[in-house]
């Protein structure tokens, strides 16, 4: 039984290129429940968890990418963050939209990176306030107060997230469909 | 880097879209999530290793950096108890007085028992719309949803709004979904307390419905009421603001809470109760 699941050197490399981006959601998403959300800066919140979900995605591009958006949009949601049930098919979705935009249109780039991370973000902090603010007493007002600054505030972790998403990614190479 | 997707790969996107909307929908429609309690029994053991280290890191900072500061506050707090001894020894003496009253008047004495279970705080929500926390300790620990947790000082923290195997979550009072039925503790005047973090103020409570009339002063302490779900007597918060509400028919005051949530480490999960 053993001998069908032989693995080429090239798909071992997949595979530990999948664990290692597993791994750094893992604890990118344990360094957020523990240490930003309990210390707020200026009052504020960040969120880098969907910062990481878009990174990957774009450097995956959208199928690959978009399958592993779709898997952690599930377990951020289901672990306890308040981002709703839009969360899950928002974000696999806007990172998938991001990818495409970034092969399509954008060199893959650092810049062309954090401007699809910020667009995302935007899209999807702003989405989740509106619903807020339709259904529960929360003002609008927190687009200004609240929205932008957690955007413009949590923008930073890339400059962690993105050099290690490069390196995993050279770990396992492209698996183009 | 401008590559053409192939029909195989324009497939694999549309089946995870449908599938993301698929979960979003039901997950919607109905009242709990079933991926949540396992995706949460998994989680805390990470979050269990990850807040044990940021706290061992957290008390080592507080000793290099805080060391004299905490010395001020060691000798307030010798000042305080000495305050305090004294205000125990004329307690004494009017406890002993209201006990020969009881028996003159054959009173039954009313008094509170709860059993309390301790537990860690392993993670806080990132939402800047909810307040909430997860402790490491769930159902296999007696703890349920719709159980009060408090301080080691009889303080409110929140209500148990979920729990698992392992893991439990904490609404906190800030958070607006929370309502408690309260009472100040100088005059009476009933209230209901609620949390100020959609109304802009965050981190206080809002003491809503109170007569008109009432006349609030600032540093009053306000105690829950007592009901099916909270004890008597717990400790809420301290009056710092009141005024008329929008209706112009009811008075609300504002509340510091009287617990301490910038650092919460431990909280009280009350099992069982009786009041009165």
């Amino acid at each position: 039984m053993l001998k069908h699941l032989h693995m080429t050197a090239r798909q071992w490399k997949i595979v530990l290129k999948w664990a290692l981006y597993s791994l750094l959601f893992l604890v990118t998403l344990v360094a957020q429940d523990v240490i930003l959300a309990k210390h707020p800066i200026f009052g504020i919140k960040l969120t880098v968890v969907p910062l990481l979900i878009v990174c990957v995605c774009i450097r995956e591009g959208p199928e690959s990418g978009g399958v592993f958006a779709l898997i952690t949009s599930v377990i951020c949601c289901y672990s306890g963050a308040d981002y709703g049930n839009v969360s899950v098919a928002l974000l696999p979705v806007c990172s998938i939209l991001a990818a495409v935009f970034c092969r399509r249109v954008l060199t893959l780039r650092f810049l062309s990176t954090l401007l699809c991370c910020l667009l995302v973000l935007l899209i999807h902090e702003t989405v989740i306030l509106g619903l807020k603010v339709l259904l529960t007493p929360i003002s609008p007002k927190n687009l200004f107060t609240v929205v932008l600054p957690r955007v413009g505030l949590s923008l930073p972790a890339l400059l962690i997230q993105y050099p290690l998403a490069k390196t995993i990614h050279k770990t396992g190479g492209s698996h183009d469909l | 880097m401008k590559r053409r997707l192939s029909g195989k790969a324009k497939w694999l996107i549309v089946i995870s879209v449908l599938l993301a909307m698929v979960i979003s929908v039901l997950g919607a429609l109905g009242r709990s999530r079933p991926g949540e309690s396992f995706v949460q029994t998994l989680l805390t053991p990470f979050r269990s290793a990850g807040s044990t280290f940021v706290r061992q890191a957290e008390r080592y900072y507080d000793y290099v950096f805080k060391y004299e500061s905490l010395q001020a506050e060691n000798k307030a707090l010798k000042k305080k108890i000495v305050e305090m001894e004294d205000d125990v020894r004329s307690a004494d003496s009017l406890q002993r007085e209201n006990e020969r009253l009881h028996q003159l008047l054959g009173l039954m004495e009313e008094h509170e028992d709860y059993k309390r279970k301790s537990a860690y705080i392993i993670s806080w929500n990132g939402s800047n719309w909810k307040s909430a926390f997860t402790i490491g300790k769930g159902t296999s620990s007696g703890i349920d949803e719709g159980m009060v947790a408090i301080t080691e000082y009889g303080q409110v923290v929140g209500l148990v709004t979920s729990a698992g195997p392992n893991w439990a979550t904490v609404t906190t009072v800030l958070d607006t979904g929370i309502g408690i039925s309260a009472s100040v503790a100088s005059s009476g005047y009933t209230g209901k307390v609620e949390g100020a973090l959609a109304t802009g103020s965050e981190g206080l409570l809002r003491m809503n419905y109170l007569p008109t009339d009432s006349v609030l002063r600032n540093n009053d302490q306000v105690l829950t009421t007592g009901s099916t779900v909270y004890p008597r007597g717990l400790i809420i918060g301290y009056i710092t603001d009141a005024g008329l509400d929008e209706t112009g028919v009811a008075k609300y005051a504002i509340l510091r809470p009287a617990a301490d949530f910038d650092n919460l480490e431990q909280v009280f999960i009350i099992t069982d109760f009786k009041n009165g």
